[in-house]
Order: C-alpha cells, then structure tokens, then sequence
C-alpha cells in the first residue's frame, strides 16, 4: 500500500471520528474489508495501544507500523494529530456556532452513532464472524474475557494494560491446556 | 502578565511530555492531572479555562486531548507553544507505541504469539465496546429522551452489523439527525461542566 494512501485514509478515519477510539469502525471499513490489513493485525494494534501510555486513538501507530514499518508509524502519527487541531480555528472564529443548539445536536448524533458503529466493531472483534453470515468462532473464555473487558472498562477501576495483559496470559495457559 | 505566564517552551513541552506519557486514555484523570500541572503548579491558566477548553475540545474531530493540547499551547505560548505542545504530547507517546509494535513484530510467528491473541483479541473487542457505551452514557439525555439517543446507538448498530451499511454514511446520517432533532439542550458530559 501507498504511504501516502495509507496516510489519506487514517486522516479520513481520525477527523470523520468524534473521540480517539471512534476512528476503529471506519478503519475497519477501509484497511481490513480491502484485505489491507487483517483482523488479527487490528487487535495487536488495539492490545500494543493499550500497552503502551499515551491517548486511545494512538493504536493506530502501532497499526501504521504493521502495515508499513517506521514510515507508517510516523504517517499515523501525523494522521491523527492534525484534525482535532481544526476546533483552534473554529473555536476563534465560529464560536457562536459551536455553542448552538443544532451544533450540539449534531455533535451528540454523531457521538451516539458512533457509540453504535463501535459497539459493532467491538462485537465482531471479539467474537469473528458476527454479523457477516458465517459461523460465529468465540469459546465460554473469551466470552467471559470479553465480558470482563466491557465492565472493568466502564468501571475504570483497572489499569487498562493489566487487562490486555490477563487476556494474553489467560489465552497462553488455556490454549495450551487445550480448550 | 507575571513571569510565571510566559514559560520557557521547554517548561510546556515537559510538561505535556508528561501527560502524553503518563495519562491512561485521556479520561477525567486527565483532566485532574491537567488541573494540577497547568493551574496549579505553573498558573499558566485558570481552572474556568480548563473546564471551558474542556468543553470546547469534546466538540472537536479526532483525539480530544490533542485539541485540548493545541489549544491550551496556543494560549499559553503562541504558534510556537502549540507545535512544541502538541509534539511533546505525541511524539514521545507514538515512539513508545511504535517500538513495542516493532518488539511484537519479532515474536509474532511465535505460538505463544497466536495463543496470546486468542485472548487479546476477546478483550481488545471489549474494551472497544465498553468505549462505546461510555460513549453513549457520557452524552445521552434523562427521561424519555434517554430513550431517544439509546434508539440511535441500537439503529447505528443494526445498520452497521446486521445490513452493512457505509460506515461514513452512518456517521453523515447521525449528524443530520442530531442537528435536526436532538440539539434542544446543550451536550453535557460529566467530565465537561459547562461553566
């Protein structure tokens, strides 16, 4: 894939996303649908994001480098740190506009329909094959795993790196006991 | 203006080094820390700039903290202040992330690799999840309107799961949705007092 491709379609994802995480369903829709990327290669990025310090929208470096080394971790970061930069501007200028009604409208359906696109991504992260006509591949642990994910996230009690760290030690022991 | 609201660039880009390399996911810990090292300990700015910054970054495209970074720069240092702030806050952060990529590219045709993603894979797909409905509680409205916004979560989630539907043509939909029909009051977040 073309660096500068690759840099067109994480800038689309990071200024059409409301939130840093709100970028993953239509990073979804243009690298992994294509066949850019694979599902595999999302949830490393989505666990080396977590991992590492820093915002949640920043697991697109990790993606960037997957896909194409140094230059498109840097091509990420670059993608994400320009659009939210675009609010100085609109701040100064249109700040009229930005505390109106229908702006704040527009603001809350944007966020509450990416609410929904990112709880479908997360389902079929979790559990592939979901919602694309084939044989739903998720075992009771990572079921549970997922489940625990969910809950401790909304809680926000629990270091988010200690729980990609339990799944990765959870998948090693019952992999290899075999389940 | 005292001294002490025009700092050395290298004073800012410490400390937004720190927030970028300390912050876990840009949440009202954040916050609390920004309070502390902007208004506190630097008085570069008042607490009624954080919380109005605050609020005006949740509106912008993207990565909240990076608009917040920007604009708290730009304020505090002019132009310079901005491309030092928002570089401190990124750069070192993305590095760290890129070499634990590059760390991982190493072991990956390892088993344990695979095996760890068996269960890295059903958390990462939580966490985004839970992300979502974070989401959804930090904006929803109460009494029947609640109601309302939940709908629009659930559609955005059928269109997009059950009858793959454009993921952007979800999010230009949703727009105009809300700008038509569910701007009556102001968005409030909990981390975002309107003040």
């Amino acid at each position: 894939m073309e660096l500068l491709g690759l840099f067109a379609i994480f800038l689309k994802s990071s200024a059409l996303a409301v939130g840093g995480l709100a970028s993953l369903p239509l990073v979804h829709q243009d690298l992994v649908v294509p066949g850019i990327a694979t599902d595999p290669q999302v949830v490393e990025a989505l666990a080396i994001g977590r991992l590492s310090p820093g915002p949640n929208g920043l697991y697109l470096v990790s993606l960037g480098y997957e896909i194409a080394g140094w230059a498109g971790a840097a091509a990420a970061t670059l993608a994400v740190s320009l659009p939210p930069l675009l609010i100085i501007p609109a701040t100064a200028l249109a700040r009229r506009w930005l505390i109106s009604a229908w702006f704040g409208g527009l603001v809350r359906g944007v966020t509450l329909g990416s609410a929904g696109l990112l709880l479908a991504t997360g389902l079929q992260i979790a559990a592939p094959g979901l919602g694309a006509g084939m044989a739903v591949r998720i075992a009771w642990w990572q079921a549970a795993l997922a489940v625990l994910a969910v809950v401790e996230t909304l809680r926000g009690k629990l270091h988010p790196a200690l729980l990609v760290a339990l799944g990765i030690v959870a998948g090693n022991a019952l992999v290899l006991l075999g389940f | 203006m005292s001294e002490s609201a025009r700092p050395r660039l290298r004073t800012l880009a410490r400390a937004w080094f720190d927030v970028g390399t300390q912050s876990v996911g840009g949440g009202a810990s954040t916050l609390v820390m920004i309070r502390r090292v902007f208004v506190d300990k630097h008085h570069w700015l008042t607490h009624r700039d954080v919380s109005e910054g605050w609020s005006f970054t949740q509106l912008s495209p993207g990565i909240h903290l990076v608009a917040l970074c920007g604009t708290f720069g730009l304020r505090i240092a002019g132009r310079r202040g901005l491309l030092v702030s928002v570089a401190s806050m990124m750069v070192p952060a993305a590095l760290i992330t890129a070499v634990l990529a590059a760390l991982y590219e190493r072991v990956a045709a390892l088993p344990a690799a695979s095996a760890a993603l068996a269960g890295a894979g059903p958390v990462a797909g939580g966490m985004s999840a839970g992300v979502g409905v974070a989401m959804m509680w930090s904006i929803h409205r109460h009494g029947r309107r609640a109601l309302v916004d939940g709908l629009l979560v659930l559609v955005a989630l059928a269109a997009s799961l059950l009858l793959h539907v454009d993921t952007v043509s979800i999010i230009v939909i949703s727009a105009v949705v809300g700008a038509l029909f569910l701007g009556r009051e102001r968005p409030t977040t909990r981390d975002a007092p309107m003040s």
